[in-house]
């Protein structure tokens, strides 16, 4: 792994942190928000924030694990540096979606899911999804 | 409580009239008991459900912007206290959030309201029906209005996620520790089963990728208020009833877990009032809760 970023990666990771209003290098490695996550995300919460810290933009953004946050906020409230660790995840999430790399089909949702469940799971997971 | 109910704005949000009809209407009864009315708005949008965690788009706040002007504009003409009362906790910590960045952030609100072409002042205040119970009602005067004995309930008070976090813009209770379950319980004359998993996550929206996996969670929450005593829990999230209801379903997950009632906790509070409980979807749970009623109400009975 570089340790070094790249120049793409630091600006990148700038832009993350501007959309997300969150300063990825107060993270100092404690691991409560990993310790937290009830999501069993891997690589970890506290793992991507070093990815990032590293510079390591790419391998946090395309990590699959942060498609399984739910967004319960455990992470962003037990932080001992007040780093929100499900925004950033959810910023990362983001930069998917508005580049229209959507995860979930539409086409091949259940039905049974989309009669049964509660309104505010289906547009969650519209806001969280596509 | 004075003769003419109070009224107070009341925003539902979709799932409140549609999967959680139950929990509206016995909230609804309950509250004419208590002596307050719940009045709904009269125009009305989804608030988005949840709350955005980038800063860098303010759309996500147009909805509940809306529905903030709508109550404003409520209050300001009928001269009632700038509260607005809501039951979903999504709805809730939606509101509340967007009610508290703009309280941060002058500049937001002025966006949005360029955006909507609409005039918000900022002074609504959204409160949870919870929060209304323990701060204008008062959990010693509810105490005072059961009617049915409640202390062959064994309860596990399920808080999840939402209703507490993030504390700093939500408030209403300790995200680590809470009471006010407990203490709304306490209230009914309950047996309150104080259990581990009562702040754990139930999978929430994940349930549209990953069920399995909420499945597991919901699993490991039931499991722990089984393994504490609990016959029943009670939530105040018609997604986390959904998540712990449903997921019950998934016989490979709990085969060592017998079925589990999840109620909203205005359904139990209907009870306690001794209400007819015929119109608060209870047949519509997965695990029916009416033969836990009615081996209490028998056992009432041997007892005269």
């Amino acid at each position: 792994m570089l340790i070094n970023p790249v120049e793409k990666d630091q600006k990148s990771i700038r832009e993350l942190e501007l959309a997300t209003g969150e300063t990825i290098s107060d993270c100092y490695q404690c691991g409560k928000c990993t310790a937290g996550c009830p999501a069993s995300m891997d690589p970890a919460p506290s793992v991507l924030i070093q990815y990032l810290k590293l510079g390591q933009f790419e391998l946090a953004r395309n990590a699959e694990s942060i498609w399984s946050c739910m967004a319960c906020l455990t992470c962003s409230e037990r932080c001992p540096k007040n780093v929100s660790p499900a925004a950033i995840i959810e910023g990362l999430k983001n930069l998917h979606l508005r580049d229209m790399d959507p995860r979930v089909n539409l086409e091949t949702m259940s039905r049974d899911f989309i009669a049964h469940s509660p309104q505010m799971a289906i547009i969650s997971g519209f806001r969280k999804f596509i | 409580m004075s003769d003419k109910p109070v009224r107070v704005p009341y925003y539902p949000g979709c799932t409140m009239k549609t999967k959680a009809l139950g929990f509206e209407r016995s909230a609804m009864d309950c509250a004419e008991v208590i002596g307050f009315e719940m009045d709904e708005l009269k125009d009305w949008n989804c608030c988005g459900a949840s709350y955005p965690l980038t800063k860098d788009n303010l759309m996500g706040l147009t909805a509940p912007t809306n529905i903030l002007v709508e109550a404003e504009r409520r209050c300001q003409k009928e001269e009632v206290d700038p509260n607005l009362l809501t039951l979903c906790v999504f709805c809730y910590n939606t509101l509340k959030r967007t009610e508290y960045a703009f309280g941060q952030d002058k500049k937001k609100l002025e966006t949005v309201n360029a955006f909507l072409d609409r005039k918000y002042d900022g002074s609504i205040r959204v409160i949870h029906y919870l929060e209304y119970l323990r701060d204008v009602i008062g959990f010693d005067n509810l105490a005072k209005m059961v009617k049915t004995d409640m202390s062959k309930y064994r309860v596990a008070p399920y808080y999840g996620c939402l209703l507490l976090k993030p504390k700093k813009e939500i408030g209403l209770d300790d995200p680590e520790d809470p009471v006010i379950l407990h203490n709304f319980l306490d209230a009914l004359g309950c047996k309150v089963i104080d259990f581990p998993a009562q702040v754990d996550c139930c999978g929430s929206y994940l349930v549209m990728r990953e069920p399995k996996k909420v499945s597991k969670l919901s699993y490991d929450i039931l499991a722990d208020a089984n393994e504490y005593g609990a016959e029943t829990l009670v939530t105040a999230c018609p997604l986390c009833q959904s998540n712990l209801d449903k997921s019950q379903g998934d016989k490979v997950q709990f085969a060592d877990l017998d079925g589990m009632p999840v109620l909203y906790f205005t359904q139990l509070l209907a009870v306690a009032f001794g209400l007819d409980t015929k119109t608060h979807q209870l047949e519509a749970h997965h695990i029916d809760p009416r033969p836990l009623f009615e081996a209490k109400g028998a056992a009432d009975d041997e007892s005269k």
